[in-house]
């Protein structure tokens, strides 16, 4: 597949400039950024090229808006609509690029969730060159790229395009059916939901910084959950929450249920990192950590919580003692140790059923999560916790049957690897 | 001479940031050490009956762990890693960034001597425990820090840029064309990181334009003409190696081993300026290198024509290009040819760092040496994946200390 010509719908998002940034770079295509304004298409020209660390590619990046519609897609061998989450929108775009579509261009949408198959209604004929290619942020970073499809006519060209983003745009690529959040999203959200949920019911204690610190690096990730939903932005965490409570019908849907003040946060304008305030606030004049108190509505410190285990495990971590540092929270039948192991076992038994119905490939959750969070995977978590032998023998001490029931049925056990292909070594780290 | 083979070995990921994993270097050691006994199938409780006959070594290469990280002894630091190292003898060597290559040299004498049978080589540097430039103050301890080192930013950087200058002088360079080449050493470098899995840069983007375009935003000048992309780079890594002797090898080990065939080691005056000078009537810029290549072939008894692949010291783009005639590829001052014709590229007739080399795959200065040395063994063994280099018979590596001062040069083969 030669792709010479990129056009990128929507620029100036986070996505779309350095998804611009990758397609020149790696890519070595000519980009059109198309955005409102020529200086808006500027801004993203510069901030594209500090994200792939090359001055190099600048030159082969061009301002444009949508004014320039008509020169830019008929020159385009792919065009990426990296619009808002809003299929109105995405639909409007799509009506004013198709008269000047090449017949083999490859059309994509970067859409995080949204049905590939009714965003690709639009095309008709065209329809079948039309893929989510779903990258995350920041994709110089996070090498993650979900493929998906909306027909089966569309295999050949899929393959051609897998092998495209794979060896020529260095993605690691996941085939992923057209469902709910694809595959990476379904996984990492069901965990962040689920910690939204347990800051709730455990707002006695203190909430979501009690949450964090329980789920926090030292369970193999650089970021817990919590402080995950603040950096992607809590209105985007529950647009893709709903989106999958709304869309999808089985044992864990009530886990996509978003408690009162995620909505309450929201509603006052606090939507994490990009404005200031979410779950957490830094405070930069004193350089202190807030975080919002369930309990009492408002911010207040975060607080430094140690429990024996996490202490203890963090320190054989530190030294390298990684299966020491397991077998610790095996052992340890706390309350927030039981906490910790149900959630890392329940994010096994999920990211395995949703895999294998969202994927040819069991191993994709771990290619997921590995390259699109930064999560220690699913499978790399089995090693660590010994094997599935063990893995089955903790979720019958401590999940519901929903859970030990996935990795009871053989037809999934059977497809899981002798080992990941991801060391779970360099995920664990040794903090909070 | 009785025979050194190696047995094999591990690598750690160079991409990692150990200090961001809030690690110590017990944990890097723990990892690596028992990584490569894994990989050559020797268990805890071998390492303890061979140490019950005194018949094992540790031998740790290191330059600056009393700066980076405030330890010493680091010999018998490996004893906090695991009690199955209890009473083994242990030492650290020095020798700045050819630091692991000395303690190789050292645990080749043992065994050739037949004192020990089996030798544990360690290359480790956690450097980034400090930013850059507090590192680069460290570094500059392999140079004669009162005249080269003291009060000066990234001395070294400043000190390649004068060989770089030197090269230019001595040889009557083109200095336009000087510098595409050693963009070009950069671009290769890069590009060879890009199939090995354990290289710092492998998924970075670096293109010949940007390799070629100093003095900007994202390639800025660090010393004299040399720019960010001409430089190693800050890494936190170890390399473990183990080798045998032929009693070892012998009654233990029944595949094809390779052996080491030759080293070199030259040490040059400390201060750069005394090289120049004693130079100057020399046609080699840096006359003690070509001498440990020379030594090298002579005690392998091989010639340049036999070396099918090398890893060399890109600490900078301008060490790689000397040592490209100090290897004999090409005349001195003539390098050029080698880089423009394409014979050190990963596809040419005399391949130059298929790993990526420091430019590449990252440069934690005490395992260097080591890193290489594994690297010549894989690719002999054709262990190397997808940087093997096709019928690699023989390797040749060359590993420096200071700018240019200790020299050492280990040749890696196959048995005849």
């Amino acid at each position: 597949m030669e792709i010479k010509t990129v056009s990128i719908l929507g620029a100036n998002g986070i996505m779309g400039k350095n998804i611009a940034g990758i397609f020149a770079s790696f890519g070595k295509a000519k980009v059109y950024l198309l955005t409102r304004s020529i200086e808006k298409s500027e801004v993203a020209i510069d901030q594209a090229v500090e994200s792939v660390r090359s001055e190099s590619i600048r030159n082969k990046m061009i301002p444009k808006t949508y004014d320039d519609i008509e020169e830019c897609i008929k020159e385009s061998d792919l065009v990426f609509e990296s619009l808002s989450e809003d299929i109105e929108l995405k639909k409007q775009i799509y009506k004013k690029i198709k008269p000047y579509l090449k017949s083999n261009s490859v059309i994509a949408t970067g859409t995080s969730g949204l049905s590939i198959k009714e965003l690709s209604k639009e095309f008709d004929s065209l329809s079948k060159n039309f893929f989510g290619i779903h990258m995350f942020n920041p994709p110089y970073v996070l090498t993650l790229c979900e493929l998906i499809t909306h027909s089966q006519k569309q295999d050949a060209l899929a393959k051609e395009l897998e092998n495209y983003l794979h060896i020529k745009l260095n993605r690691t690529v996941v085939r992923t059916k057209d469902t709910p959040a694809f595959l990476g999203n379904r996984i990492g959200f069901f965990v962040i939901s689920r910690a939204i949920q347990l800051a709730k019911e455990n707002y006695e204690q203190g909430g979501i910084d009690y949450i964090d610190t329980i789920l926090g690096s030292f369970t193999g990730r650089s970021m817990a959950p919590l402080v995950t939903a603040d950096f992607v932005g809590l209105d985007v965490t529950k647009s893709i929450i709903d989106y999958i409570k709304e869309n999808t019908n089985d044992d864990y849907n009530k886990i996509f249920k978003l408690p009162d003040y995620i909505n309450c946060l929201i509603s006052d304008g606090n939507m994490g990192k990009k404005s200031g305030k979410g779950l957490y606030f830094k405070d930069n004049d004193k350089k202190q950590l807030f975080v919002y108190d369930i309990k009492n509505k408002e911010y207040r410190l975060k607080i430094n919580y140690q429990f024996y285990f996490s202490n203890e495990m963090i320190k054989e971590i530190k030294n390298g003692n990684y299966e020491t540092a397991i077998k610790i929270l095996i052992d340890d039948d706390s309350y927030e140790a039981v906490l910790c192991k149900k959630m890392l076992l329940e994010y096994i038994a999920y990211s395995l059923t949703i895999t294998i119905q969202v994927s040819s490939n069991i191993e994709a959750c771990d290619d997921a999560m590995a390259t699109g969070f930064s999560w220690l995977p699913p499978i790399a978590m089995i090693d660590w916790l010994g094997g599935i032998d063990n893995v089955i023998k903790l979720a019958k001490k401590y999940l519901s049957n929903e859970y030990i029931s996935i990795l009871e049925n053989k037809k999934i056990i059977e497809k899981l690897p002798h080992k990941s292909k991801y060391d779970y070594r360099p995920f664990l780290k040794a903090k909070y | 001479m009785n025979k050194v083979y190696i047995l094999g070995g591990a690598q750690t990921d160079f991409q990692r940031n150990w200090t961001k994993e809030g690690k110590n270097v017990i944990a890097l050691l723990r990892e690596n050490i028992f990584d490569a006994l894994n990989n050559i199938g020797l268990s805890k409780k071998d390492i303890i009956e061979l140490n019950k006959k005194n018949k094992i070594a540790f031998f740790v290469g290191n330059f600056i762990g009393e700066n980076y990280i405030d330890q010493g002894h680091l010999g018998a630091l490996l004893t906090v890693v695991d009690s199955c190292f209890y009473g083994i003898p242990s030492a650290r060597y020095e020798a700045a960034c050819a630091s692991s290559s000395v303690a190789i040299d050292a645990a080749c004498s043992k065994i050739r001597d037949n004192t020990y049978d089996v030798a544990i080589v360690i290359g480790w540097e956690l450097m980034k425990t400090v930013d850059s430039k507090i590192g680069g103050g460290f570094l500059g301890k392999a140079a004669y820090f009162e005249k080269e080192g003291k009060g000066i930013e990234f001395p070294f950087p400043k000190l390649f840029a004068k060989l770089a200058d030197e090269t230019i002088k001595k040889y009557n360079l083109d200095e336009g064309r000087y510098l595409t080449n050693l963009s070009r050493i950069a671009y290769i470098n890069y590009s060879n990181a890009k199939r090995n899995r354990f290289a710092q840069t492998r998924n970075w983007y670096i293109d010949e334009i940007q390799v070629n375009n100093r003095k900007n935003k994202t390639n800025p000048i660090i010393g004299g003409k040399l720019a960010l992309t001409d430089c190693s780079q800050v890494t936190d890594g170890a390399t473990t190696v183990v080798l045998c002797s032929e009693n070892y090898k012998k009654n233990n080990v029944k595949e094809e081993k390779p052996i080491i065939k030759g080293f070199g080691h030259r040490v040059a005056p400390m201060i750069l300026e005394e090289k120049f000078k004693e130079s100057e009537h020399n046609e080699y810029i840096l006359p003690w290198t070509r001498q440990a290549c020379i030594d090298a072939y002579f005690r392998a008894n091989l010639s340049v024509d036999d070396i099918d692949v090398f890893e060399t010291h890109d600490c900078f783009t301008s060490s790689e290009y000397v040592a490209i005639s100090c290897f004999g590829i090409t005349k001195p001052g003539k390098e050029f040819e080698a880089i423009e014709k394409g014979i050190i590229n990963f596809d040419g007739k005399k391949p130059i760092n298929p790993s990526g080399g420091l430019i590449g795959c990252g440069h934690p200065v005490g395992a260097s040496g080591a890193r290489m040395l594994l690297d010549l063994y894989k690719q002999v063994t054709n262990t190397a994946g997808e940087y093997q280099i096709q019928n690699a018979k023989n390797g040749m590596m060359l590993n420096i200390g200071g700018s240019a001062t200790t020299n050492y040069v280990f040749i890696v083969g196959k048995e005849d």
